[in-house]
């Protein structure tokens, strides 16, 4: 039986008249990844800054791990490992001694927090850099940092606020199996992002905020069953020679089937439509070399729900 | 309240300070700047008996204006300054409180500033050394205050950094109350004093002057040693506005310079007169405590009361002390604004000082 880590009912927050968040319920439970999707301004931060303890909502409620933050500040931040999305580092201190330093903050002894520093450093790819100045860190480095901090002392619950911005592509595929892992130790992982197919590799539940308000389930399975986008492409000739072929095997109209570079866009409405029109291109004898979903689908989902919202 | 994470922010505050050159850079100033005032010092206190004191308290009194000048650049950005570069935020989600981050920041500023006491140390040793006839007393009351008011200016420097969300504006504003206090008080007791106005009444008569000194009840020429011979004018008499500084002295308490003065014990030398710099402005204040003579009575045909002026020594007996009053105001000032500071920063925040954000 899994324990929600992270409960947030009816949640609200506005600063003066701009109601950043407006009516927020989720759950994410412990040992699973869940994304925040959300577009800019859509309150995602603002979130994770009640969720955080930082900040005190205006109504409604949160639990980290059980723990009311607004009761018990003190009792919620043992539990949580917050990364914020502005990463401030202290720039004269190295690397190392920015963990040291947090894991003292956390109570942790000075000889326990230079061990878990070394490890951690390891852990995120920081272990050559260790010793230099915060200031002379990439963009990425300092992101790597930021989460090694919010791990220092080992919480039950993680906040990450656009980790992998800035990332280079090995460092995404380390922070997905760093996550991944963390979340198999049954952990409560909450990430948000922009870039969605990143999301939709490491998720296993997704949140959608539009306009400060959580999207229900029942309107996120709709979004999600609308007819989808599929790159098609023939081994043996061009996108403009496959078009005919192609329409004619799927019954479609040829003159409304558009090209994209090398491949031609089809639309099915569901995935079962989808396996017949393969089956159909297959029957037809066309060397089919690439059938796929042209958006994945947090983004299908995120990108119908935007759409709606306006 | 932990002290291990209390020491740790302050720390970490002293840390990044000590890893700039900038802060090099401006110890050596100071410490140039003090070789110059000392080897004045000497050169002016040269013709006394001993300069030792004179040195002393310049020395003691050239620190505090330099700190009062450097420390609120210092201290008057920390907590703003540091949501600016967003590393606030990840030490508030710690199990350091507001309370713990607040007094760690204002310990790290506190001994920013007595850094500046420790390099004008060496000159305080010469001063006592080469000079000689230092008092131990004065050199306890005088460093115990100097760190006291360094205490003092980091507090409210930290305070306003917490209450105010932007650096330049809190830097500003942590000048101007450390202003109002150091030349604010010396302003308002000027003004405000020469405004309360009572009337002084003068009586005076004067002789009668005949082409050879003055005129003779007997008619001789010789009497202007003999004052009951000499024939008398009417007495005239008129008033004229006298100015009421004994009024207000008690604004110049609270000027950190004053409490400085006012608090050392004075040592007077062989003719009665203050040694150092601290007794003079010790006296200066303290002699406006005494209320003005409202009736003045000048009379040439009497023999006059030789006029008597009241010895250091007598003043500083008839006067009372203001230090602790004036001490007692900054502490409840700084303690004050940091009160007033620890509810704006305080977390999970409710309101948040218009402009800023959290991270």
């Amino acid at each position: 039986m899994t324990t929600p880590g992270i409960v947030a009912r009816g949640v609200r927050r506005s600063f003066g008249n701009v109601h950043a968040v407006r009516d927020v319920s989720l759950e994410a439970r412990e040992g699973a990844v869940t994304g925040l999707v959300g577009p800019n301004g859509s309150g995602k931060t603002t979130l994770l800054l009640m969720l955080a303890s930082l900040l005190a909502p205006d109504a409604g409620e949160v639990r980290i791990g059980g723990v009311d933050p607004v009761a018990d500040p003190a009792a919620a931040r043992a539990l949580l490992g917050w990364m914020p999305d502005s990463l401030g580092a202290w720039a004269s201190l190295s690397a190392r001694e920015t963990i040291v330093t947090t894991g003292r903050l956390y109570d942790l002894d000075r000889r326990v927090a230079e061990d878990r520093a070394a490890q951690l450093l390891n852990e995120v790819g920081l272990a050559d850099l260790g010793d230099a100045p915060a200031r002379v860190l990439s963009r990425g480095q300092k992101q790597r940092l930021g989460l090694a901090r919010a791990l220092v002392h080992d919480p039950r619950v993680l906040l990450l606020d656009e980790p992998a911005s800035g990332l280079d592509p090995q460092a995404r595929i380390d922070l997905r199996q760093l996550l991944r892992r963390l979340a198999a130790d049954g952990r409560t992982i909450l990430i948000s992002s922009h870039i969605l197919s990143e999301l939709e590799e490491v998720v296993d539940d997704a949140v959608f905020l539009v306009q400060g308000a959580t999207v229900s389930s029942e309107r996120v399975a709709e979004a999600a069953t609308r007819t989808r986008t599929w790159r098609i492409r023939l081994a043996d000739r061009d996108a403009t020679a496959s078009v005919l072929p192609v329409a004619q095997a799927l019954g479609v109209d040829a003159a409304l089937v558009p090209i994209d570079r090398r491949d031609i866009l089809i639309g099915f409405a569901s995935d079962a439509d989808a396996a017949a029109g393969l089956a159909a291109l297959i029957g037809a004898g066309l060397p089919v070399a690439e059938f796929s979903a042209a958006t994945g689908l947090l983004e299908h989902t995120f990108l119908d729900l935007e759409g709606g919202a306006r | 309240m932990s002290l291990a994470r209390l020491w740790t922010i302050a720390r970490l505050e002293l840390l990044q300070r000590v890893r700039t050159v900038s802060w090099y850079v401006l110890l050596g100033v100071f410490a140039l700047l003090l070789i110059g005032a000392t080897f004045l010092s000497f050169l002016s206190f040269g013709g006394q008996e001993q300069s030792g004191p004179g040195v002393y308290s310049t020395v003691v009194y050239i620190t505090l204006l330099l700190v009062i000048l450097v420390s609120p650049t210092l201290s008057g950005n920390s907590i703003n300054g540091d949501r600016d570069a967003a590393t606030l935020a990840p030490v508030q989600v710690t199990l350091a409180t507001t309370g713990e981050i607040l007094l760690g920041k204002f310990v790290a500023a506190w001994i920013t500033g007595l850094a500046f006491a420790l390099v004008a140390a060496p000159f305080l040793v010469i001063a006592t050394l080469a000079g000689g006839g230092v008092h131990p007393a004065t050199v306890a009351v005088s460093l115990l205050v100097l760190i006291a008011e360094i205490g003092v200016i980091a507090a409210i420097g930290v305070a306003l950094s917490g209450i105010l969300a932007r650096p330049l504006f809190s830097v500003a504003t942590t000048y101007l109350i450390v202003a109002a206090l150091a030349v604010g008080t010396v302003i308002g007791f000027g003004l405000i004093g020469s405004s309360i106005v009572s009337e002084g009444k003068v009586s005076e008569r004067s002789a009668v002057y005949g082409d050879n000194g003055p005129e003779c009840k007997d008619g001789s020429t010789t009497c202007w040693d003999d004052p009951e011979n000499i024939v008398c004018d009417e007495w005239v008499t008129y008033t004229q506005p006298v100015m009421r500084f004994d009024r207000v002295w008690w604004l110049l308490a609270a000027n950190p310079f004053v409490i400085l003065a006012d608090a050392t014990p004075t040592q007077l030398d062989r003719s009665g007169n203050p040694e150092d710099v601290f007794g003079y402005l010790k006296l200066g204040v303290r002699q406006t405590q005494i209320a003005p003579d409202l009736e003045y009575t000048w009379d040439e045909c009497s023999q006059m009361a030789e006029e008597r002026y009241p010895t250091p020594k007598e003043i500083l007996a008839q006067t009372v002390p203001s230090w602790f009053v004036g001490l007692g105001v900054q502490l409840l000032l700084a303690a004050g604004l940091l009160v007033w500071a620890y509810a704006r920063t305080r977390t999970p925040a409710r309101s948040l000082p218009p402009g800023t954000r959290i991270a």
